[in-house]
């Protein structure tokens, strides 16, 4: 069988459209996995024993299953806690699930990476604790905390691919909807591959750039 | 927990297990000799052999594993070549784990000391010889711990096989799950057993540690040995 790209000539917009979707998706799940994990990564410090092991048992599940099975699992369950949500809030539910898991693993790092004496400097200043964390602790985590973060947030985006299996339309099911239409799915699939390759591209620019940043700050410290 | 839901479904969830361990044995055997050979491959720095390998590695890690398993189920009967859903996600999940796992072997590979090659080439020794006896046994404790996390990685992603049709742990589950409209019990009991997996996956690599350390200890007590005359 020879191969006919002039097919993306027809199918483009629903591929455009699920392109925006997967960057929705994406963005959905940083917005909310981020706050999440650094939450995470400061209860793990907490006084309190049982937090932790609970937080830890928590993380060790979540990261332990398939985040396929995850998303089933809250595509299936909330409705029966009496929670409707639409496919793709729900899969921004289940991936923010375990990505605050492995988020919280990255901050922790980054948190023990500023030392202690910080923590008291900024007491002795009188800072409010909130406000240490926001304005003298959390910003010097970033160079530590940037280049994990970036590859994590990668495997977000290609992760958003399951969303497939719950209805979604991302680009990966948009691409399967319009091969199982047009008979053309190597072709498809070669334009889904290559958007995918532009969108982790970006990300990876993002991440250079983001380092050389980070590199400048600490030396102009 | 309903037990005459699980009476029935027991048997599909057990086949559906036995199916997840066998993609997951047979993904492993067949990713971890071609990561093996990609990742020596790399470090010749042969221009000719390695830069196909460079691209091949980095094509791969760039794609969602559901994409890859969407060609070789979808698109590979557009070329004649229709596989059977086992065969395709079999296919798939090795080229992509094969991918991934080449990246951590080289970075145990590289993690050894680059005096290590200098030495031993000043020694005389042939570079097959040098990697086979200098740089490879000194980089397999490092490898075996990013070894077994991308192994776990691997047995987990086993379950998007149940979205070309295999029925994997992750697809008996969600079809009973679809059928009785029970939706926590097939899932939860799905979820144990993929911790249990993951389990034994982290018994190996405390055995094969153990081990690793076990067989350097003799020679470092000859050194002593030595060292005391």
């Amino acid at each position: 069988m020879t191969l006919d790209f002039s097919i993306l000539g027809t199918v483009w917009p629903a591929l455009l459209r699920g392109t925006l979707v997967t960057v929705e998706l994406t963005a959905a799940v940083l917005a909310v996995a981020t706050p999440g994990g650094i939450l995470v990564a400061l209860l793990r410090g907490a006084p309190s024993r049982t937090l932790r092991t609970i937080l830890a048992t928590l993380s060790w599940i979540c990261r332990g299953v398939p985040p396929l099975l995850l998303l089933f699992f809250v595509f299936f369950g909330l409705p029966v806690i009496g929670i409707k949500l639409p496919p793709l809030p729900s899969a921004v539910i289940a991936m923010s699930l375990y990505m605050s898991f492995y988020f919280g693993e990255v901050f922790r790092a980054g948190l023990n990476s500023v030392p202690a004496g910080q923590w008291k400097a900024a007491e002795a200043l009188g800072l409010s604790p909130a406000r240490t964390l926001i304005r003298i602790i959390l910003p010097q985590t970033i160079p530590a905390a940037l280049p994990p973060y970036i590859s994590h947030a990668t495997e977000i985006l290609k992760g958003t691919a399951l969303a497939a299996a719950v209805s979604v339309p991302e680009l990966t099911s948009a691409a399967k909807q319009v091969f199982v239409v047009t008979f053309r799915p190597f072709e498809i699939l070669i334009a889904a591959a290559a958007i995918y390759a532009i969108l982790d591209s970006l990300l990876l620019v993002l991440q250079i750039y983001g380092e050389r940043w980070a590199a400048r700050r600490s030396a102009a410290r | 927990m309903n037990f005459a839901l699980l009476a029935e479904y027991g048997p599909a969830l057990g086949q559906g297990l036995l199916n997840t361990i066998f993609l997951s044995v047979v993904t492993l055997a067949i990713a971890t000799p071609i990561g093996a050979a990609i990742a020596l491959i790399r470090e010749t720095r042969i221009p000719w052999i390695a830069i196909p390998a460079a691209i091949y590695v980095n094509i791969f890690r760039l794609l969602p594993a559901l994409l890859v398993l969407f060609f070789s189920f979808y698109a590979l009967p557009q070329f004649g070549l229709r596989l059977s859903p086992m065969t395709a996600a079999v296919l798939g999940l090795s080229i992509v784990g094969a991918a991934y796992m080449s990246e951590d072997i080289r970075g145990g590979l590289a993690a050894v000391d680059q005096g290590q090659y200098r030495a031993a080439k000043a020694l005389g020794l042939s570079y097959p010889h040098i990697i086979r006896r200098i740089i490879i046994p000194q980089a397999i404790p490092l490898i075996i711990p990013p070894y077994v996390t991308r192994a776990i990685i691997m047995v987990k992603a086993t379950s998007l096989a149940s979205l070309v049709a295999v029925g994997d742990l992750t697809g008996e589950a969600v079809r009973a799950t679809s059928i009785t409209y029970e939706p926590f019990m097939f899932l939860i009991m799905a979820g144990a057993l993929y911790l249990l997996l993951s389990g034994a996956l982290a018994l190996f690599q405390m055995w094969a540690e153990e081990r690793v350390a076990r067989a350097r200890r003799p020679r470092t007590s000859l050194t002593v040995k030595a060292a005391q005359v």
